[in-house]
């Protein structure tokens, strides 16, 4: 009998491949028209106080970019936590978890499987959603240069005042900046997902899944906040036992706030590129913890 | 022929625990059964008899409590074991999204085939099916008879040497289950092994050479099908053509013969499912020469 391997990236591809097929063809991609109509929405946005201070047009690109950010980091949670939730019990409700059970399929390979097509989604998902924002804004930038040099001719500026109006302006509009905060909003839903699959292994129905998931991403941003409150409101110093257990919630719930460079990419703030990597490692550390654990409680799972 | 057991099942025990009692409820108790290859196993017994279990912890989906399953000589638990098992569930579904052809495509994908081999065989499986005409449509629209189809079809997918069927013909209409029927003949004519589950006795009779009958999780009877069936102190004759004269002649012998007792004499029946499928085939011709006559005199 031939050996079978322990795990095989062509297997899970063809799971991912798979899942990212089912999950486009439940029509997923029609939230697109409700993001754009929201882009557009925003684009025409102008400040009440619009033309009234210098830094009006860097105003009116932040509304832009929070807007669409802010319904990116949205979609994208929500796709990560409902569609891990709803594969695994759709694939038991209907039995087809024991056609592919009942092939040579390892179950590490299946959950991974599950889980990388969610990603293959959310990854698409916003790189669709990053193309129309970054054209829009282009165009937003575009315009708003045009209109801080009409000021300029109009109000007598200095060659190096308006230099510094354009170079404020274009550092709103597309930058690598906006890219690695998009790039965190990526992190973000990778930890979500992986979190799902985690519970969805246990849980006994999607509905279960998708509050506790809900649940965790909240107190996520509240994590590092109630650590520190409560640390320092311990008299006489912190045990090494404590130490130990607050890591150890840290590990269940996940630090969200540390994924706060979002909201700087927004206000056009550079992120330097160490904080960005350590934020990929502390997602890759994240998704893998959840990823193993919800390993070893799959693997003895009876069907 | 090959030594090792297709299957063989030593003592296999399954409880699961009851929500609201101390007690374990027991699936399956003590149940050992040794399926060669090339044979044909039927487990027959009523729902809830522990078929279904048994074939589950055969596929690993399900831990034994106690003893031990194992397929070709490999330990059922173990992933490598499934390479040589093909498995139909009882009521399968597909995943709606994907046609027949993909559907085919997917799971063999999923045992390791690629490029011209995978081409080859998802065609070669449609058509010993016979759902060629309906590859390019979505599994979610196929009736109960084409979803059993397909569904042997991917299990067949990766050329098991084994093949598992929960409930192969489950709402299946007799021409349907005939088809299957037929299918399962042809794998025992190509040396697959099958174990079949099922409560449909005429159908276990007619494809399997060993049965198995189960009640309350504990085989009961076991052994080789004509052997069971076979009632050992009558003889049956069957004569064509025979006149009344021939017919008293044959009963007067019987009656002058010292230990031999006359039992019975009568016409055999056809089955109804025979008389139904026969039906089946005539009005399916007259309506072909209907149409055919309509189209000559268009």
């Amino acid at each position: 009998m031939r050996r079978n391997a322990f795990f095989s990236p062509a297997r899970i591809l063809v799971i991912a491949s798979h899942t990212f097929t089912h999950l486009v063809r439940m029509k997923v991609f029609y939230f697109l028209g409700v993001f754009a109509v929201l882009m557009l929405a925003a684009s025409f946005f102008e400040m009440p106080w619009s033309r009234t201070t210098e830094d009006s047009a860097e105003q009116e690109l932040i509304v832009l970019k929070s807007t669409a950010m802010g319904a990116m980091a949205m979609f994208s949670i929500l796709f990560a936590i409902a569609a891990t939730a709803l594969l695994i019990p759709k694939d038991l409700e209907d039995r087809t978890l024991y056609t592919i059970l009942s092939k040579p399929v390892p179950r590490l390979d299946y959950l991974l499987g599950k889980l990388a097509g969610v990603l293959i989604l959310v990854t698409v998902s916003l790189l669709l959603m990053n193309g129309m924002l970054s054209i829009i804004l282009h165009f937003k930038t575009e315009e708003l240069l045009l209109v801080e040099m009409a000021k300029a001719e109009a109000l007598g500026w200095t060659a190096e005042h308006l230099e510094s109006r354009l170079s404020d302006v274009a550092q709103q509009g597309v930058t690598w900046t906006l890219q690695a905060g998009i790039g965190a909003i990526l992190f973000k839903a990778m930890v979500m997902a992986s979190l799902a699959l985690l519970i969805s292994t246990f849980s006994s129905s999607t509905l279960f899944t998708i509050v506790i998931a809900v649940v965790i991403y909240f107190m996520g941003h509240f994590t590092e906040d109630a650590r520190n409150y409560w640390l320092h409101s311990q008299s006489g110093g912190v045990s090494k036992e404590l130490k130990m257990m607050t890591q150890g919630i840290a590990l269940i719930f996940p630090d969200f706030q540390l994924y706060n460079i979002i909201d700087s990419t927004i206000e056009g703030k550079k992120v330097p590129q160490g904080i960005f990597t350590r934020l990929a490692v502390l997602t890759l550390f994240y998704s893998g913890i959840y990823s193993v654990l919800a390993w070893f409680t799959f693997r003895k799972k009876e069907f | 022929m090959e030594d090792t057991p297709a299957v063989q099942i030593n003592n296999l025990v399954k409880e699961f625990p009851s929500p609201f009692r101390k007690t374990k409820i027991r699936a399956v108790d003590d149940v050992s059964l040794t399926i060669m290859p090339g044979e044909v196993y039927g487990l027959i017994g009523p729902n809830g008899s522990g078929k279904s279990t048994t074939m589950k912890a055969l596929l690993g989906l399900l831990r034994p409590t106690a003893g031990s399953c194992h397929v070709f000589g490999q330990n059922s638990l173990k992933t490598d074991s499934r390479q040589e098992i093909g498995f139909l569930p009882e009521n399968p579904y597909f995943y709606k999204h994907l046609s027949g052809e993909e559907t085919l495509r997917f799971y063999a994908k999923l045992c390791g085939m690629r490029g011209k081999a995978l081409n080859n065989h998802v065609d070669k499986m449609l058509e010993m099916v016979s759902l060629e005409d309906a590859r390019k449509r979505r599994v979610g629209g196929y009736s109960k008879g084409m979803l059993q189809r397909i569904g042997l079809a991917q299990a067949l997918i990766h050329e098991p040497r084994l093949i598992i069927l929960d409930e192969p013909t489950a709402g299946v209409d007799p021409v349907g289950s005939r088809e299957i029927r037929d299918l399962i003949v042809q794998l025992k004519d190509k040396g697959v092994t099958v174990f079949l589950c099922s409560h449909l006795l005429e159908q276990v009779q007619e494809v399997c050479d060993h049965v198995g009958i189960i009640f309350n999780g504990k085989i009961v009877k076991a052994g080789p099908l004509e052997e069971l069936i076979a009632i050992e102190d009558q003889t049956e004759i069957l004569i064509k053509d025979a006149g009344p004269r021939t017919l008293a002649r044959i009963k007067a012998v019987i009656a002058d013969s010292e230990n031999a007792d006359f039992v019975s004499m009568g016409k055999p029946r056809t089955t109804l499912e025979r008389l139904f499928l026969d039906e089946a085939k005539k009005s399916q011709a007259n309506t072909m020469t209907t149409e055919q006559k309509g189209g000559d005199h268009a």
